[in-house]
């Protein structure tokens, strides 16, 4: 579907010099000489890589026609991971490179909307929020009473996080999987 | 669109008000006059990248076009012929169609000033100064907070930080744009003022150029691959000679390919744009048709041409330069915030 880049919008997958790129960012810029444009960052979903562009904001782009399906996460490898469409029983797999650091908060079973086009898997939208044990913390040293004061704690799948030095291990907590932020004590 | 209220933005909207009124001070300390304009006029100065607001002054049956000024341009140069010299604008200007995004809003705050005597480099030396000025209020607060009540006299403030860099506002970073296609996007000089070559070789660099003009592409390759370079060194950068297709209302280098205005930069944000006046009558109005037809062409508002501003200019527009800064964009700066939103309480949000 062709449409004016000064619509492209966050999340939109794009053509681009022949390869798919997501849209991360798209603002508008008028630099007060010659045209507007659309400022965008795009990630190339082959290998990864961010680069920022400014179209014409006239200029036509090519925006992909994708489905979103909910599946759900079955593991990972090295390189790539898995995920099933509960309906179809299919499974499909996506580099780790193209998800980025957020799949190190995922769970076996975690649900999430993977994006399609054509029946192949682009790219994915991680859960607002996941829950996951903690595995490993110190205990909070004694007088340490800083307000904000936070700590490094392991999770059940391995990741690290920062959290309020009260949170101890075996408690199960909220983390916001794209910032890595802690929201809370579930 | 809907309005949100952002009281949490209060201590960067005090920064903001801070600045402005530094500004103020050193442009009133300096002998400029601050002129109060309408910001609804009937007739406006064609720019052909700039669309306009459009409205109906309404009285019995009498119905009247008005249209909201873009900028204080037409109402100032016309003061200046009448002679009152240095003068400022200090208010809101709109422009329709810049939707709300990082550093654009369809209604912003613009300071412009004009000042007798000197080209676009007078103006320069002009800004850097208001600069330090600012810098030492605003920034000497900031101390005399930290410090608890400690007041620190005489030393000058003449740094500040932006998102985690300093700026040093001591001198500026000076690059012609011929300068900076060279260094940063390995254009040659031939290549930049031949239309056609240039062309040739935005599209080897993998742009777009079918159905686009040689201003489109220029701005395109402009934008992602000069500006994040402009003012990234530690002062603030003044790019200067655009090619003379982006010339506007400014004078021309005596090289024929080259205006005189230029823009500065900090972080690879334009706060401001100048450039030393046209006071040839003829060559203004000639670029008022181009620029208008250029309107027309691309279905903008139709609006009445401002032409008492050409017969403003043939009374005598004495030899002069502007400069037209963001208020918000310059707040930004020194409140370390990276979107104009950040600054205001009351945001109009899609």
């Amino acid at each position: 579907m062709k449409t004016n880049a000064g619509n492209l919008k966050k999340g939109e997958f794009v053509n681009h010099l022949g390869e798919v790129w997501q849209v991360q960012k798209a603002d508008f810029y008028s630099p007060g000489k010659g045209s507007a444009l659309m400022k965008a960052k795009i990630k190339n979903l082959i290998s990864g890589k961010n680069i920022d562009y400014a179209y014409k904001s006239n200029e036509q782009v090519d925006v992909l026609d994708v489905q979103s399906v909910e599946m759900q996460y079955l593991y990972k490898d090295n390189e790539n991971l898995y995920l099933m469409d509960e309906r179809s029983y299919n499974q499909f797999s996506l580099p780790i490179a193209i998800v980025g650091d957020v799949c190190k908060f995922f769970k076996e079973g975690d649900r999430m909307y993977v994006y399609l086009h054509d029946d192949k898997p682009l790219s994915l939208r991680p859960p607002m929020s996941v829950k996951l044990k903690i595995v490993e913390a110190e205990d909070a040293a004694k007088g340490d009473t800083v307000s904000g004061a936070k700590k490094p704690v392991k999770l059940e799948t391995g990741a690290m996080v920062m959290v309020p030095i009260f949170v101890k291990v075996g408690e199960t907590i909220s983390i916001n999987p794209e910032t890595g932020e802690y929201t809370g004590r579930v | 669109m809907k309005i949100k209220t952002s009281y949490n933005n209060i201590i960067n909207y005090k920064k903001y008000l801070k600045v402005t009124e530094a500004v103020t001070n050193y442009l009133n300390q300096s002998g400029y006059l601050r002129i109060e304009l309408p910001v609804l006029s009937p007739s406006l100065i064609p720019e052909s990248y700039l669309e306009v607001f459009k409205t109906e002054f309404k009285y019995l049956d009498k119905k009247e076009n008005l249209y909201l000024t873009p900028s204080p341009e037409l109402f100032l140069k016309r003061l200046l012929a009448y002679g009152v010299g240095d003068c400022y604008y200090l208010g809101k200007s709109f422009r329709n169609s810049d939707p709300l995004a990082t550093l654009h809003s369809y209604e912003f705050t613009m300071l412009e000033f004009y000042k007798l005597g000197v080209d676009y480099m007078g103006i320069a030396d002009e800004v850097l100064k208001m600069l330090q000025y600012v810098s030492n209020q605003v920034e000497s607060q900031k101390s005399l907070t930290a410090q608890a009540g400690k007041f620190k006299s005489e030393s000058q403030n003449l740094k500040i930080t932006y998102q985690d860099k300093t700026i040093s506002f001591e001198k500026w970073e000076k690059i012609t744009v011929a300068e900076a296609f060279k260094k940063y996007a390995d254009i040659s000089e031939k290549e930049l003022f031949d239309q056609q070559m240039f062309l040739t070789k935005a599209q080897k660099k993998g742009y777009r150029i079918d159905g686009f003009s040689y201003g489109d592409v220029w701005s395109q390759i402009y934008t992602i691959e000069i500006e994040p370079h402009l003012g990234n060194k530690g002062y603030a950068t003044l790019i200067y000679d655009y090619p003379k297709e982006f010339a506007a209302l400014a004078k021309l280098n005596k090289d024929g390919k080259t205006a005189q205005r230029f823009e500065f930069y900090i972080r690879g944000v334009e706060l401001g744009d100048c450039y030393t006046e046209l006071t040839d009558w003829k060559e203004q109005e000639k670029r008022f048709k181009e620029e208008d037809r250029l309107r027309n062409k691309s279905r903008k508002t139709a609006h009445p041409i401002d032409n008492e501003y050409i017969e403003a200019l043939k009374y005598g527009l004495g030899h002069c330069s502007g400069i037209a800064i963001g208020m918000e964009r310059l707040g930004m700066i020194f409140a370390d915030v990276v979107s104009i939103d950040r600054l205001k309480l009351i945001n109009i949000i899609n």
